[in-house]
């Protein structure tokens, strides 16, 4: 037994994902890769990351149907040009895939673009090139992301070189290890190998069914603590394996306190409140927390209107 | 509690504290059966503030040792002098919150079970309040049982832990925000609560926790007396 606490109003879940996607589209030249990015792998890397986390974002608001009409236009022309004019059609990813041809990082912001209809058949074959070494499935990478690899294998149509039940096991949540060691890297750790596992929330039932108990009983305690320490990126990821879980909480009190974090242009801090800098700087700082807001509403809308409580 | 109660003893030679760390020692050594047979007069005498405002903080712990028969004599009329002395000092008032009633309660019963005088002369066990064990949200819910964790003894306050059982997922929630907040004796007093119902997830890792809060609490004596009771009473925590 627990004392159930309160659903957040659709309203509300919806409003800050609105406001968020609004505030990624007027400061959507920010994402741009600049000539000192292009210098160094390390630049080019640092980049792309939040380039293929926005178009994660955007297939999300698609694929859960919950955007208005309005909102729907600007996720589309916002999708249009991170390929166009952040990737180049893809070419970007192509020239990195040609420096670095082992490296994982294109498939991985490629899959989304693919799995939303856009093509580069060059770096295909530049992939596929990398992938017939034994060196892929040899790189060495934290257990979650080897998820996130074959998730974008699969993504891309291709068939992925490991085994994705093992890769599962090698992660920290795949462990089940005390729920009250997890510190902030921990937690990171586990709201990615939940993101791979449903394939950003698109499959809920792929949690396997002892992680999705594990989690249902101990995520609130993690949920509460991270609310408490005003982590708002965090806190935003926590909520959203909220919504992957078969009976999801989507608690009012933490939603609220979540909302008013948010700043009034649409920007979610990252940690207590907004940053000091110019423009580019608070970008830097705040995109990620903004696009976890993003898409934390997108899967708590849909879960509001669809799941069990 | 203690802090509120030092302030008012105000800030004599020997602090409220360390009255209170000295007798949770003294509780530990005869829970883990060292040191002399247990007498709890000899820890905290009779005419001293400090020890009735000590005695309200342990509440029932103080007379713990004394559910051990092998390890400590029947409690005798200082013992029952001195407890006497500290129920009169702070019998519950009608604005008292269900905890207290409720740790207050538990010192009354274990008076009537340990010490000697006969249910007449002790007073009445006050009714406490449960409404809270059902209806309060987790985080509340888990702070307010830490805080009766003396009554996380075998064979007293059987109602309030049929109660708490159903709730030992919450419970388990609370342990971990308590550790993760570094409260070690919030930690421990859930922990030892957990020890006590049974039925506690696997996957909490319970006596690898209780393991933990010992190294992490840095010799607390409070935080030890509920580890000490939480093994030698249930065996939990290593």
């Amino acid at each position: 037994m627990t004392v159930t606490s309160a659903a957040a109003s659709p309203a509300l879940l919806h409003g800050i994902g609105d406001r968020a996607l609004t505030w990624l589209d007027d400061h959507r030249e920010h994402f741009r890769l600049t000539p000192e990015d292009r210098g160094t792998t390390r630049g080019v890397i640092e980049r792309l990351k939040p380039i293929g986390e926005l178009s994660v974002n955007l297939r999300v608001l698609f694929r859960e149907g919950v955007a208005g009409s309005h909102q729907h236009t600007r996720a589309g022309r916002l999708l249009d040009f991170a390929w166009r004019e952040l990737l180049d059609g893809g070419s970007v990813l192509a020239a990195f895939q040609h420096e670095e041809p082992f490296s994982s990082v294109p498939l991985e912001i490629y899959s989304t673009f693919h799995e939303l209809g856009f093509r580069h058949p060059g770096l295909e074959s530049a992939v596929e090139a990398g992938r017939r070494t034994l060196t892929w499935s040899a790189l060495e990478m934290v257990p979650n992301r080897r998820l996130g690899v074959i998730n974008s294998e699969r993504q891309t149509g291709l068939v992925p070189r490991e085994d994705f039940d093992r890769a599962v096991s090698r992660t920290w949540l795949g462990g089940l290890p005390e729920p009250w060691t997890v510190q902030y890297h921990i937690a990171y750790d586990i709201t990615h190998t939940v993101f791979h596992l449903t394939n950003w929330g698109e499959k809920p039932d792929g949690i396997p069914p002892d992680i999705a108990s594990y989690l249902a009983l101990y995520l609130p305690a993690w949920i509460e603590d991270w609310a408490d320490l005003e982590h708002w990126d965090l806190l935003g990821e926590l909520l959203v394996v909220d919504t992957c879980l078969p009976r999801p909480a989507l608690d009012a009190e933490i939603w609220e306190r979540y909302a008013a974090a948010q700043c009034d242009s649409g920007a979610m801090p990252l940690h207590h409140g907004m940053p000091d800098g110019d423009a580019a700087e608070v970008f830097d700082i705040v995109h990620h927390p903004t696009m976890v807001a993003a898409f934390a509403s997108a899967m708590a809308v849909s879960r509001a209107m669809s799941a069990t409580r | 509690m203690a802090d509120a109660l030092a302030e008012q003893t105000g800030a004599g030679a020997v602090p409220l504290s360390a009255v209170i760390a000295d007798a949770a020692n003294g509780v530990v050594l005869a829970l883990r059966g060292e040191g002399d047979p247990y007498a709890l007069s000899r820890l905290l005498r009779q005419g001293d503030a400090l020890a009735s405002a000590a005695l309200r903080v342990l509440g029932r712990d103080a007379l713990a040792p004394y559910a051990l028969d092998h390890r400590a004599t029947p409690g005798g009329a200082d013992d029952a002098a001195v407890v006497r002395e500290a129920l009169a000092a702070y019998p519950p008032g009608p604005d008292a919150s269900e905890v207290s009633v409720w740790s207050y309660r538990g010192l009354v019963e274990a008076s009537h079970a340990f010490l000697p005088g006969g249910a007449d002369h002790w007073p009445q066990a006050p009714r406490a309040g449960s409404a809270w064990v059902t209806d309060d949200p987790w985080p509340r819910f888990s702070h307010r049982t830490s805080q009766l964790a003396a009554l996380a003894l075998p064979g007293i306050a059987t109602d309030l832990a049929g109660r708490l059982a159903p709730r030992t997922d919450d419970l388990a929630r609370g342990f971990i925000r308590a550790v993760r907040r570094r409260d070690w004796l919030q930690a421990a007093g859930l922990g030892r609560w957990l020890a006590r119902l049974g039925q506690v997830p696997p996957t909490l890792g319970l006596d690898n926790g209780l393991v933990f809060v010992r190294h992490m609490s840095d010799g607390d004596a409070r935080v030890a007396l509920h580890l000490a009771a939480a093994r030698q009473f249930y065996g939990r925590g290593g």
